[in-house]
């Protein structure tokens, strides 16, 4: 398992810098803009208030003067969108954590030495989730290297906080990702269905915040989890562990999935639907001619 | 019986859905034996040894690899075995000897019967079929790459080796240098079996031959007698024409070319005493039998099923 991991691990240290790096820069210039803003205040005021109301309710800040404090600011310029750009990353690399190496052939080889399917599962799985928490770890210290020398008067616990809930709704996208990839024939699939869930999501929140018909709906959707930055005055951590929880119980559902099917080899992928259907219909047919 | 086999497997069966690959399989592969496993594409070959090695799991049957269920312990199974598979991969971005380091890393010691290569031996595999290990796996061509497969499943001496295709892709020259790995490896103790559809190499260095046909091994043989036996051309010259239908109504014979009335060159299957019998009432100048090769065999098996579902 430690050769698998460090394997996957390995492939993933091209994303984690390039995803790590390039948002730890946007982070640094977030970190300075918010002198700039605070100096305009009462400009960006008149511009904000010209704006409608539901503009500002849709990126999660209620109100305009919210945007000028440091968790507002930063949820508005930074977080509210954090979860799609990086769940980007967390869907791709949850479908194909297993389904790209059935997919490109490469599977069979590495199945063929000494390595167990939960073995290979869990290095995996681990290398995954490090990969994650090395995207954020790296966006979390380029604010930390930002926020020095401005008003944002925000220390390295409270900082890290936006990032433990962004972590939970990568885990969740990133692990739905992943048991599709063990459900559906093609982690192509997989990733475009995840990928939809996540932006319906982003959505159904959204709009939960300007009507109040849709907060039923709303509860059913991760995103509604997510604190963003309003998490640095103060992390729901029940909200984090229902995220983890749920991605713990997909991660097992994938488990057992694989522990349990066919590998496929490129393109033999097939849905189980239209064969279920088959069965029962070959059965309606055994059971007329009795 | 079975813990004594390298391969056995009884009634082993296994459908995609609604397509059957496996109806049946009964296989027997000794130990310290070369088996060639013989088939056209889709009868089943690959999907018989993903059997073997757990990569895809049986709808029924039993399988034992060196004793073992690899369903119940699949990794002690691929400890023990050398695998190259039909559809060969690599990770793009390794080179040569990253990727053998990185499998060959994938052999903790703690499995009973895993063996992790010895890296001088792996030079000497390298050095037989003319492969640079500092080379990058996505400039390598697909022979080339064939040989980093075939570097890979010898390198860590296993005790037995499930070869999907060995030469698929490989020129001629490293075709024969393939194939010469493969009987050093027999000679050093290992159990061989290799699927093909290249029937010249089979027959060059298998000790027994089993054909396989829409999921069920059909034969199994000795290849020498596979050869030498039952089916035998014959090329017969007359002193008058003659009418070919008078031999071809002799059952097991077949008219494969009629020269001008004078020449007849037959197949035939099984004894040759009826079609003698029949000859008694002509003119023979001449008659020469040979024998045929192991494709000969193999496609007349195949015209068989052909002319049965006929």
């Amino acid at each position: 398992m430690d050769t698998i991991f460090r394997n996957a691990l390995s492939r993933y240290r091209g994303q984690i810098l390039g995803w790590g790096l390039s948002l730890a820069a946007l982070s640094i210039y977030m970190a300075r803009f918010y002198d700039t803003i605070a100096a305009q205040k009462e400009q960006y005021m008149k511009l904000i208030d010209s704006f409608p109301k539901e503009m500002l309710v849709f990126f999660g800040t209620s109100e305009a003067m919210q945007m000028f404090t440091p968790s507002g600011f930063l949820n508005l310029e930074y977080f509210s969108y954090m979860s799609i750009i990086i769940g980007i990353f967390a869907i791709l690399a949850g479908s194909g954590m297993l389904a790209s190496d059935e997919e490109n052939g490469t599977m069979d080889l590495v199945l063929a030495h000494p390595v167990s399917r939960a073995a290979l599962f869990v290095g995996r799985a681990l290398a995954f989730l490090a990969a994650t928490i090395g995207i954020l770890a790296i966006n979390w210290i380029g604010f930390l290297i930002g926020l020095p020398g401005t008003s944002l008067n925000i220390n390295a616990v409270e900082m890290a906080q936006p990032f433990v809930s962004l972590f939970g709704i990568l885990m969740l996208f990133g692990t739905l990702a992943l048991v599709l990839s063990m459900l559906l024939p093609s982690r192509r699939m997989a990733a475009m269905t995840a990928g939809i869930l996540m932006v319906a999501s982003f959505f159904i929140t959204a709009l939960a915040r300007l009507d109040e018909n849709l907060e039923k709906v709303a509860k059913l959707s991760p995103l509604n989890y997510y604190q963003g930055g309003l998490a640095i005055d103060g992390l729901k951590w029940g909200w984090v562990a229902g995220l983890v929880g749920i991605s713990a119980l997909f991660v097992l559902i994938a488990w057992w999935r694989f522990e349990r099917r066919d590998i496929r080899v490129g393109g033999e992928g097939g849905w189980r639907l239209p064969e279920l259907l088959r069965l029962h219909r070959r059965q309606i047919a055994a059971g007329n001619k009795v | 019986m079975e813990q004594t086999l390298a391969i056995y497997t009884q009634g082993l069966m296994k459908s995609y859905g609604s397509v059957r690959a496996l109806r049946g399989l009964d296989l027997e592969v000794r130990q310290g034996e070369i088996f060639g496993f013989l088939g056209p594409n889709g009868a089943g070959k690959t999907t018989t040894i993903r059997c073997l090695l757990d990569l895809i799991r049986p709808n029924g049957g039993t399988v034992r690899v060196l004793g073992i269920d690899p369903q119940a312990d699949p990794v002690a199974v691929r400890a023990r075995v050398g695998y190259l598979p039909g559809e060969l991969h690599f990770d793009e971005n390794m080179s040569v000897e990253s990727a053998l380091r990185y499998l060959n890393s994938l052999r903790a010691d703690k499995h009973a019967g895993s063996r992790k290569a010895d890296w001088e031996y792996v030079r000497h595999l390298c050095e037989h079929i003319d492969l640079s290990i500092k080379l990058a796996i996505k400039n390598l061509s697909k022979g080339n790459k064939q040989k980093v497969g075939v570097v890979q499943a010898l390198m860590h001496r296993p005790e037995l080796l499930l070869l999907d295709e060995p030469t698929f892709g490989l020129d001629p020259l490293v075709q024969q240098e393939v194939l010469r790995l493969v009987q050093e490896a027999r000679d050093q103790g290992a159990t061989v079996f290799f699927s093909s559809h290249i029937l010249s190499e089979v027959q060059e260095i298998a000790d027994r031959v089993g054909i396989i046909r829409q999921g069920v091994v059909v034969e199994v043989a000795e290849t020498a007698s596979l050869i030498n036996r039952s089916l035998h051309r014959a090329r017969i010259r007359f002193k008058q024409p003659v009418d070919a239908n008078a031999l071809a109504n002799v059952p097991g014979v077949k008219v494969l070319a009629q020269d001008d009335g004078q020449t007849i060159i037959l197949q035939i299957e099984g004894e040759m005493d009826r079609l003698i019998k029949t000859l008694a009432a002509f003119a023979v100048i001449d008659f020469e039998t040979e024998r045929p090769s192991l494709e000969e065999i193999f496609l007349a098996y195949y015209e068989a099923d052909r002319n049965h579902v006929a």
